[in-house]
């Protein structure tokens, strides 16, 4: 990877700037908006990442149809990575383009390495810590308020993932445009999200435990007749009297077992459905 | 239901799947969780409560589903929208609503697929204003025209389900009877374990592993609901975390 040219001509770059704020605020935000609005398997985001590039060859190339057509066909290549931590792409691209304008040495080759470069490693971080916990964790902190019937829940839900993705997003476009790849890849190692993603599955366990407890619900209806007409009720007079929510534990990790081991979600979905339309018919449940 | 309601709800559905409002992954992580879109929904059709209720039910089932790399393993979007509006129309409870939200869902990775097949062949045209070196007409092929395939995708299927759907639920309700009623309601209680499965596919790992079982007594024995629950363990992780520094290092994870 070509990192240290463009970590050299990031670094030494002249105060003045060919593009304005809005040039990068816009890039910014086509980014946000459309990186995946013509998703697609054969350059999954490259169309997206062509959009986000329009404003700033609109701005370097004006009049230079030639190079025009030049950065318009490097910036539609292949890319997939995650769209927050994307951002910091988009901020360095936008920086080399800037550098490439003002007489540095860039060929395509040096975008497309970094673009290719950086895109796992993001996404790697990315996509776990919002999507595996971020979401989860705030959906799980909201979703018992919602099924309690708060409709301030999935509002406050919905502002407080809104701030904070836009805030990391744009924090991570300006490191990137300010100060190259290096930083960025030296942020991905740092141990501070390495800490951040150990306390969050640690809340996350917790609160995953709470939901089994709160929101499977697998009763059993078997009652046994015992002597002079006295009926023996296994759930609420066995069951939960050992453990609430036993039954539930059992269940979800019996799923959890047979996930781990390779059976598809839609099988376990249809073993479901099969042990409840059965234990439902003969009165197990 | 009415036409315009049907109309709103199509409209939430392509929304979701949509850049608008929230961008493309703030969509994703916003209108297209149960949890939100159900809201949505229940305002569409006058009972934001009912709404709210039946889509944090559905979004049980798909707290940690992630997608990526470009697959989708389940359109939850779908699940919670259209499973919220047929839930309200036809006045079924949460538990029951889950189960006919999840079948949706996967019908719905149908529209994942296809759009994402579809989109492929407007590269080419991405290619030929490159050779043009035109960037002002770059948004006819990433907005325009894939937006509109989604929208005749998502629009159409969600609104006719929607409107028809709403007005012989109620009848399909009744005629099925209240066995049925109560089997789905047994298997909507179950599925949720399906959902947490998966979530604790990606956390159920090394140390924290013992927290799940803490967090599952404590609600349990206790009745701490989740709110509570996680501010309390919000805590215990701080120190936990600082006990564990003062050992050396967090690298055993």
């Amino acid at each position: 990877m070509s990192d240290q040219t463009s970590d050299i001509i990031v670094a030494d770059k002249k105060k003045e700037s060919l593009l304005t704020k809005k040039d990068l605020i816009s890039a910014w935000l086509n980014w946000m908006y459309y990186f995946q609005s013509c998703y697609n398997y054969e350059r999954m985001q490259g169309v997206g990442f062509l959009h986000s590039m329009s404003s700033v060859i609109k701005r370097l190339y004006k009049d230079d149809p030639e190079e025009r057509r030049k950065a318009m066909k490097r910036h539609i290549q292949f890319i997939n990575t995650e769209n927050a931590f994307g951002s910091a792409i988009v901020g360095l691209v936008a920086a080399m383009e800037e550098q490439k304008k003002k007489g540095a040495q860039l060929n395509d080759d040096a975008f497309t390495s970094i673009k290719t470069g950086l895109m796992g490693p993001l996404a790697g971080v990315g996509d776990p810590l919002w999507q595996g916990v971020a979401i989860p964790l705030l959906i799980v902190f909201f979703i018992g308020l919602a099924i309690d019937g708060n409709v301030i829940a999935p509002i406050l839900y919905s502002i407080i993932f809104f701030v904070l993705y836009y805030a990391v997003g744009y924090w991570l476009m300006k490191l990137g445009y300010n100060k190259g790849s290096e930083k960025i890849l030296e942020m991905m190692e740092n141990g501070a999200i390495k800490k951040v993603m150990t306390g969050a599955g640690i809340i996350g366990n917790a609160v995953i435990g709470g939901l089994v407890a709160n929101y499977v619900t697998v009763k059993t209806a078997i009652q046994i007749e015992q002597a002079e007409g006295k009926l023996f009720v296994l759930q609420t007079e066995l069951f939960d009297k050992i453990m609430p929510g036993m039954l539930a534990l059992g269940l979800t990790m019996g799923c959890y077992w047979l996930l781990k081991k390779g059976v598809s979600s839609l099988k376990v979905i249809l073993l479901i459905v099969a042990v409840s339309v059965i234990g439902g018919l003969t009165g197990i449940f | 239901m009415s036409v315009f309601q049907a109309i709103l709800i199509g409209l939430c559905y392509y929304l979701a799947n949509s850049p608008w409002p929230f961008g493309g992954m703030g969509n994703y992580a916003i209108l297209y969780r149960p949890l939100v879109g159900g809201f949505v929904v229940g305002l569409i059709l006058g009972d934001p409560v009912t709404g709210t209720v039946m889509g944090a039910t559905i979004n049980l089932m798909y707290i940690g589903f992630i997608s990526a790399g470009g697959s989708m393993p389940s359109d939850m979007s779908l699940a919670g929208i259209l499973g919220t509006a047929l839930a309200i129309t036809g006045g079924i409870k949460a538990e029951a609503a889950l189960a006919i939200a999840v079948p949706l869902g996967l019908l719905g990775t149908i529209f994942w697929v296809g759009h994402m097949t579809i989109n492929t062949a407007f590269v080419p045209l991405a290619e030929k204003y490159a050779d043009e070196g035109k960037p002002e007409k770059v948004w006819i092929v990433n907005i325009l025209l894939p937006q509109l395939t989604v929208f005749v995708m998502t629009f159409i299927p969600c609104f006719l389900a929607a409107y028809f759907g709403g007005a012989y639920i109620q009848d399909a309700i009744n005629a099925l009877g209240g066995d049925v009623l109560r089997i789905l309601g047994i298997i909507g209680g179950m599925l949720p374990a399906v959902g947490i499965g998966m979530t604790l596919l990606a956390i159920f790992k090394g140390e924290a592993r013992v927290f799940f079982f803490l967090g599952f007594l404590l609600a349990a024995y206790l009745k701490v609901s989740i709110l509570p629950l996680s501010l309390i363990f919000l805590c215990i992780t701080i120190v936990y975390m600082q006990l564990k520094g003062k050992e050396g290092g967090v690298a055993n994870v």
